[in-house]
């Protein structure tokens, strides 16, 4: 059946110096396949140039049926003998790309079923190119079975292509923005990006996932991928990035993920970057242990015994956001109200702070100069008062209703007053009041079980009254009484 | 602080500005309507260019980041100590900041080390020198146990030297932070830095800070009161409780501590108030319009502070006038009136705490323990510091706790860095004296009152004191904490100058220190 080399045809020829660096890759792909740990410089080096070199058989091979097609036609019968030759640059420029294919994913930068998938076509895809290449030689009446094949080998280009897309920008990185019209069009679920979170009963669901959810999720996650690395989910997890896989198994020095987060934070590499909240050390540890232990996602929560529990977390301090159209909105009732009596008292009265409608007053500065009529003057906006110091003023019992129609008082200052039990007496309505100050005035025990009724308070300073620091206390007032 | 705006001096502009003039003419005559239409199709796009890019630009490109917003602090001229209210309800609404210049040894107080009390005298391990600087320390110094017994107290159970027997009974009111960390060794620096955030001079300091946020609400006292101990004036300076950047209305006025609180309050023989009164009337109508013409806004800060001294001089005398306070209370201070001591002051801050003034600071001095002479020894002036100011500060937190005062007060207790657990060897000999060298890798330095967990200690050195092993904080940490609990995000409360969102705890990045909240 083989011919002697001088009689081949040159075109044979050709066919049997492409079918070697084909056989060749099929060696390479069997017997070293990539296991993604890191090798040398120089197949990552060549390697990195196959998301470059993968556009040219794609180019090519989409060249063909059109050549072919279009050649159908009389005016564009000249097209057809190039569909030869453009067939050829396919094959050769196919295996091209599946080799530097094959350098990259040795290198160490991906592992996983969709490299192996992407890979195993790709070299598919390369023997395809051959065998329409040959079968285009024989095209006595085998057209049919050429027409066949190279249907087959364009098919076989897409999803290879599509996969490679995958590896490189993530697995929805074609539907991730399809407006949901279109989606809706297409049967496909509303929203893709829903990850179910794991389960709590796995360690991964309950301890590791939740440190990537408080520190990575802002650029890891299904919103923003930097260099396409998702941590929102086991499998995009272990799939790794742009640079490949982030954890290995049982392998924590090879784990990049874990060498991210234990570099000194001023390191260009250091993770979580920009200033965001660096993990705690019980996080890292965490971590540690869960890639020791061969980073499952089903290892049970109880198995490993020495992690360290999740409450060493620091507090972090966090401000709320304020809508202050909101504020604005709440303070248009009383804010003439609020206007005429700053008028009256100058930086005594203000708003407790601006993100609120609650009010402050301080009557103390005034002193002897502020007297009963003076608090009375303040009944518009009583209900909006929340801290209030009438200290050393000329202020008397007759106050006593002014001061509790201050229905949500949480602060109440009546130092040096002249008040006595009565004013106290009238106050048992404030169930928001937290501290209440008689330091220095004429009350006497006699207030106490007002005071204890009182569900919120937490201090009362009774000081200077004829209050004793030995005298029975009621239960409720325990430890709150100051002298 | 420049009192006046610097102005082209016009006379020696005369003649160039002449010149100039024809030049522009000459160019501007040089413009054809042609050139007019030109410009304008491409001016318009430019314009509109620059909107849409103004909507597309990512936020490092906006002029200011959204997070960096400036509140509005902006005020009527002619009150600029106005109330403004905090960005978020506040757990603290003023401050008495209690500072022992020189640096307090930490291990002669707070920090409890027996394995350093057992490696007394033996040489310092060379871990401890390499890549160190130290102001005196040279070759191998010795290690320097702690000089006095330490012992457990209160229901906290935090440790305490004998030194403090006084303090020692509020030790469950104190929040004892022991992982202070600066990056200055050297005093002034290091008190600028904790002073006003940075260790150059030309910052604002916390209470100008402060002050400026909140304005103060007794407009008849300085909104922010410095009070010195006799003794020397700290080595950071007045600029310790200057306003920097900020208008000068805002900085720290110091008070004397004996003698008239503010010298010439009073007023001369022979001039009566109601004449005084019209005087400052003229000056101010003056001073306006100056102000209408050159708009700098020092003119403000000038009517304001007459207006100030007029009618601080019927409040500040009585307010500084601990004679008022009867006997006993003078006694539990230990105070004397009519001199020069950290235990009047600690009573006068009572006083304005009262009178409510917003930012009080205290210094006190001498805290150098070198070990050089006798006043900077550990067992001889150290001795002297520490009952100066331990019965005053004692008596303080009674009475701000008694009178409900505690409750919205931030008391802060420091130095401006730790010293070593070395003996210093200055000049590479045993010295007479036993003092220790400057230690900015840890100190210890305590807070209480407002908003402030009681009873506990935060973060951790070394067995032998030296190092930070746990929870460092850093002294922009201490001043976001500060600032937090006065009702601001430290980010929020800035100031725009030289191009920067200038702000205390400055451009890196501080953390609250959430441990330490109650």
């Amino acid at each position: 059946m083989t011919p002697s080399l001088d009689r081949l045809s040159q075109r044979n020829r050709f066919a049997l110096l492409a079918l070697t660096p084909i056989l060749l890759l099929f060696i390479l792909v069997i017997a070293f396949p990539p296991d993604g740990s890191e090798r040398a410089q120089w197949a990552q080096f060549i390697g990195r140039f196959h998301p470059i070199a993968v556009h040219l058989p794609i180019a090519f091979i989409l060249l063909v049926p059109v050549l072919e097609l279009a050649g159908r036609n009389s005016r564009f019968v000249y097209l057809r003998p190039s569909a030869d030759f453009v067939l050829g640059l396919a094959t050769v420029s196919a295996i091209l790309a599946a080799s530097l294919g094959w350098c990259l994913a040795r290198s160490g930068a991906y592992s996983g079923p969709l490299m192996t998938q992407h890979m195993w076509s790709g070299v598919w895809l390369a023997t395809m190119c051959l065998l329409c290449w040959v079968l285009r030689g024989r095209l006595t009446g085998g057209e049919f079975v050429y027409s066949i094949a190279l249907a087959l080998t364009v098919g076989l280009m897409t999803w290879t292509g599509y996969r490679g897309g995958q590896l490189s920008q993530g697995e929805d990185h074609l539907t991730e923005f399809m407006p949901g019209a279109l989606r809706k069009l297409l049967m496909m679920s509303a929203e893709t990006r829903i990850v179910s979170p794991p389960s709590t009963a796995t360690f991964y669901g309950a301890r590791i996932h939740p440190i990537f959810e408080q520190h990575c999720f802002t650029c890891h996650s299904a919103n923003k991928h930097k260099s396409n690395l998702r941590l929102d989910s086991y499998a995009s997890l272990m799939r790794g990035g742009k640079h490949g896989m982030v954890i290995k198994p049982g392998n924590i020095q090879s784990s990049e993920l874990f060498r991210r987060i234990t570099l000194p934070a001023t390191d260009d590499d250091y993770m979580p970057k920009e200033n965001k909240k660096p993990l705690s050390a019980a996080e890292v540890k965490l971590i540690e242990l869960w890639i020791a232990a061969d980073a499952s996602a089903t290892l049970p929560l109880e198995a490993i015994k020495d992690a360290p529990s999740p409450t060493t977390a620091a507090a972090e301090v966090t401000f709320e956001k304020v809508d202050f159209a909101a504020v604005a909105k709440e303070r248009a009732g009383l804010a003439p109200a609020v206007a005429q009596l700053q008028k009256r008292f100058p930086n005594l009265l203000d708003y407790e702070s601006r993100a609120s409608a609650d009010l402050m007053f301080n009557a103390s500065l005034l002193g002897e100069k502020f007297e009963d009529a003076d608090l009375a003057s303040l009944a518009p906006v009583a209900d909006h008062i929340v801290i209030a110091d009438f200290s050393r003023t000329a202020i008397t019992d007759h106050s006593a209703a002014a001061i509790a129609a201050m229905k949500r008082l949480r602060s109440l200052r009546l130092v040096h007053t002249k008040i006595t039990d009565a004013t106290v007496h009238s106050l048992s309505r404030l169930d928001q009041l937290e501290s209440l100050n008689i330091f220095g005035t004429r009350t006497t025990p006699a207030v106490l079980p007002i005071v204890a009724g009182l569900p919120k308070l937490r201090h009362l300073y009774a000081g200077e009254t004829t209050i004793r620091a030995d005298a029975p206390l009621p239960a409720a007032l325990k430890d709150k009484v100051l002298f | 602080m420049p009192d006046s705006e610097t102005r082209p001096n016009k006379q020696d502009q005369q003649q160039p500005a002449e010149t100039h003039q024809d030049v522009r003419r000459a160019v501007l005559e040089a413009e054809t309507r042609r050139h007019f239409l030109r410009t304008l199709s491409g001016g318009l796009g430019t314009l509109f260019m620059g909107t849409l890019a103004a909507k597309y630009a990512p936020p490092a490109f906006a002029a200011v980041p959204s997070s960096e917003a400036a509140l509005d602090f902006t005020r009527d001229a002619s009150n600029p100590l106005s109330v403004l209210p905090p960005q978020f309800a506040a757990k603290a609404r003023r401050v008495i900041y209690l500072h022992m210049a020189g640096a307090p040894s930490q291990l002669e107080l707070f920090e409890h080390k027996p394995e350093l009390t057992r490696l007394d005298g033996q040489d310092c391990p060379a871990s401890f020198l390499a890549g160190k600087r130290f102001a005196f320390i040279n070759g191998v110094p010795k290690l320097l146990g702690s000089q006095y017994p330490f012992h457990q107290t209160g229901q906290s159970g935090q440790w305490i030297s004998d030194r403090l027997p006084h303090l020692e009974k509020h030790i469950d009111d104190l929040c004892i932070i022991k992982s202070m960390r600066t990056d200055q060794f050297n005093h002034a620096p290091a008190q600028l830095l904790v002073h006003t955030g940075n260790a150059r001079l030309g910052y604002a300091s916390f209470g100008s800070w402060v002050l400026y946020g909140l304005g103060t609400e007794n407009q008849n006292l300085p909104g922010f009161i410095v009070l010195l101990s006799g003794g020397k004036t700290p080595d950071g300076g007045k600029q310790l409780w200057g306003s920097g950047f900020l208008p000068s209305v805002y900085q720290g006025v110091q008070c004397r501590s004996h003698g008239e609180p503010v010298l010439y309050l009073e007023n001369p023989p022979s001039v009566s108030r109601p004449l005084r009164r019209s005087m400052l009337d003229v000056i101010d109508e003056i001073n306006k319009q100056t102000y209408a013409e050159f708009g700098n806004p020092e003119t403000v800060t000038r009517i304001a502070q007459y207006e100030l001294a007029f009618r601080m001089q019927m409040e500040a005398t009585d307010a500084m006038d601990i004679r008022k306070e009867p006997e006993s209370v003078r006694a539990r201070y230990a105070s004397k009136p009519g001199e020069a001591s950290f235990a009047n002051n600690c009573l006068v801050a009572r006083r304005l705490a009262e009178r409510g003034v917003r930012f009080i600071q205290l210094y006190h001095w001498g805290w150098d323990s070198h070990g050089s002479a006798a006043s900077e020894a550990l067992n001889i002036g150290f001795v002297k510091r520490c009952s100066e100011v331990d019965q005053p500060i004692a008596a303080l937190l009674d009475d701000l706790k008694q009178r409900g005062l505690l409750e919205d007060t931030l008391l802060v207790w420091g130095g401006e860095f730790g010293r070593t657990s070395m003996r210093e060897n200055r000049g590479g000999q045993q010295m007479k004296f036993v003092g220790r060298d400057h230690n900015p890798g840890a100190f210890t330095l305590w807070l209480a009152g407002a908003g402030i967990k009681p009873g506990i200690t935060h973060g951790e050195t070394d067995d032998m004191g030296y190092e930070i092993v746990k929870d460092p904080v850093e002294v922009r940490d201490l001043h976001a904490t500060m600032l937090y609990l006065l009702g601001f995000d430290h980010h929020k409360l800035n100031y725009r100058f030289q191009g920067l969102q200038q702000k205390l705890t400055s451009v890196k990045p501080a953390r609250i220190v959430g441990e330490i909240l109650a």
